[in-house]
């Protein structure tokens, strides 16, 4: 389904980043010179999510696990290496990002589902069941601005997971909401995953991690530092934490 | 050059998605006034009144068919000045979604040119309408008018695919093109003559590629012009060099855009 194979991502930064042409000008006629720092986000990472697999990916913040769903999802290029995802990606991050405030539900969900890819044929026929989840009813011909929160969470969920995608992204989405909407996702995730969905989690969230995920990796300054089952990989990330503060604590 | 294809075929494939930006757009813009899309063609007609008395009457600007001669360069310009800086905002702008999905980027500035154009035709309507209230014969070149248009549609996505691209790296591009398009405006004739212009500068009007979009429109919309050839032939020219240094600015920095957003 999915196959990463020593994927780096390499990228420069200017140090001092000149954020406007003035400065960058100003800098320039200076005779300055822009130093770049080269920012390894990502260093040989390898991995394999087999259909109906749910794999993990835990580190502490900066580790590069957002940047690794970024380059599942194919926002970023990897400067070395090879991606190959075989199928459709429907990815959990930033739900409602394309979402704006004065269209109705109904035209937003058309146009939330191009973003996705979905053709318009393939979203009519799937409407009645996006309404029923988001819990809309009438409310689909109102402006989004009036919507709770919730509701535009509960309605880009919907969106996102009605056509049945082939490989789901997840970056803390079930962080996100009630606990009826939490219980309503993880139904929904579960029957994806009895169903062949590949999906990839990446969640701080260890007990989560523990009972949803197969194979879980730990991804430490870009690099991976184990992976395995989940329960012996947390306990290891786990431990290594607390020596970290205890060490911290310490000094 | 196939890397170019790719992207190129990649729009093609989410040209439903592009529809759907510029549907948007023009739902948005016009969804919270009463008037609703009144407003397009109204809005220029007003603006037309304020300047041609104060032109007309107040400046004594004498030019045959001084109304649809403003009402024609404000609508081009409007057209030109508007698509280019709201498609300078598009990257910056849709922040969230080209860092979660995966997406030809450029559907963003070329869908806000696309709704400006919708714009434009429809803000034509009171023009042809205005030609016929005051007896204005419509000109016999009307034919080239598609091409005029198609002709600034394509100046125009150069210049915002070479904006978007160049805002993400400089944040004050927004501020350097408020003051450039108003200088630009000014050099225009827009509400005044080329003739008014004195003859050391000239060559700013030579210099200036919006000058023969203007001319190209107004000679296809109503006005005799012995230069629409011409006009057609610079406008082309100046329509592909934008598009080429847009599309290369573009393409050379679309997968750095990311890391700086």
């Amino acid at each position: 389904m999915l196959r990463l194979a020593d994927v780096v991502v390499r990228y420069r930064m200017a140090r001092e980043k000149p954020r406007t042409l003035q400065e960058y000008l100003i800098h320039r006629l200076r005779g300055g010179t822009i130093a770049y720092e080269e920012l390894l986000a990502l260093r040989g990472v390898s991995m394999e999510v087999e259909k109906g697999e749910t794999f993990g990916i835990i580190g502490p913040n900066g580790a590069g696990k957002s940047t690794l769903l970024k380059v599942i999802a194919g926002v970023i290029k990897p400067t070395r290496g090879t991606v190959d995802v075989r199928g459709r990606v429907a990815p959990l991050i930033g739900l409602g990002a394309g979402f704006d405030p004065e269209l109705t539900g109904l035209e937003n969900t058309y146009l939330n589902a191009s973003i996705l890819g979905r053709s318009r044929k393939e979203i009519e026929a799937r409407l009645p069941a996006i309404v029923e989840f988001a819990e809309l009813g009438e409310f689909i011909h109102s402006p989004l601005r009036t919507y709770s929160s919730g509701t535009v969470v509960r309605l880009a969920f919907a969106i996102a997971t009605e056509v049945e995608p082939d490989i789901l992204l997840i970056d803390e989405v079930l962080a996100v909401g009630d606990e009826h909407f939490k219980a309503k996702c993880q139904k929904r995730l579960l029957g994806f995953k009895a169903r062949g969905t590949a999906m990839v989690l990446v969640s701080h969230a260890m007990p989560e991690v523990r009972r949803l995920c197969d194979r879980v990796l730990w991804l430490d300054h870009g690099a991976p530092r184990m992976c395995g089952d989940p329960g012996s990989v947390v306990a290891a990330y786990i431990e290594a934490t607390r020596e970290a503060s205890d060490g911290d604590r310490r000094s | 050059m196939v890397a170019a294809l790719a992207e190129v075929a990649d729009i093609v494939r989410h040209r439903e998605l592009l529809r759907n930006l510029v549907i948007r757009d023009i739902k948005v813009r016009y969804k919270r006034s009463v008037l609703g899309f009144v407003w397009v063609m109204l809005n220029p007609t007003l603006t037309m009144l304020v300047l041609s008395v104060v032109f007309a009457e107040l400046f004594r600007v004498t030019l045959k068919d001084y109304t649809p001669y403003v009402l024609s360069g404000l609508v081009l310009w409007l057209f030109f000045a508007q698509s280019t800086s709201v498609a300078l905002k598009a990257f910056v702008g849709n922040r969230p979604l080209i860092t979660t999905v995966a997406l030809p980027k450029a559907v963003f500035p070329l869908s806000v040119v696309l709704s400006a154009l919708v714009n434009l035709l429809l803000s034509s309507i009171p023009l042809f309408g205005l030609l016929a209230v005051i007896g204005v014969p419509v000109s016999r070149h009307v034919l080239m008018l598609p091409v005029a248009i198609f002709e600034l549609f394509v100046f125009a996505c150069g210049v915002g695919l070479t904006l978007s691209t160049l805002t993400v790296f400089f944040q004050d591009m927004m501020y350097i093109y408020d003051v450039f398009l108003l200088a630009w405006m000014y050099l225009t004739p827009i509400f005044y003559p080329v003739s008014i212009i004195p003859e050391r500068f000239r060559w700013l009007v030579r210099i200036n590629p919006m000058i023969h979009y203007l001319n190209a429109f107004r000679a296809s919309v109503y006005m005799e012009s012995p230069t629409l050839g011409a006009d057609l032939w610079y406008g082309l020219v100046w329509a592909v060099i934008a598009l080429v240094i847009g599309w290369a600015l573009y393409h050379r920095y679309k997968d750095r855009i990311v890391y700086y957003l």
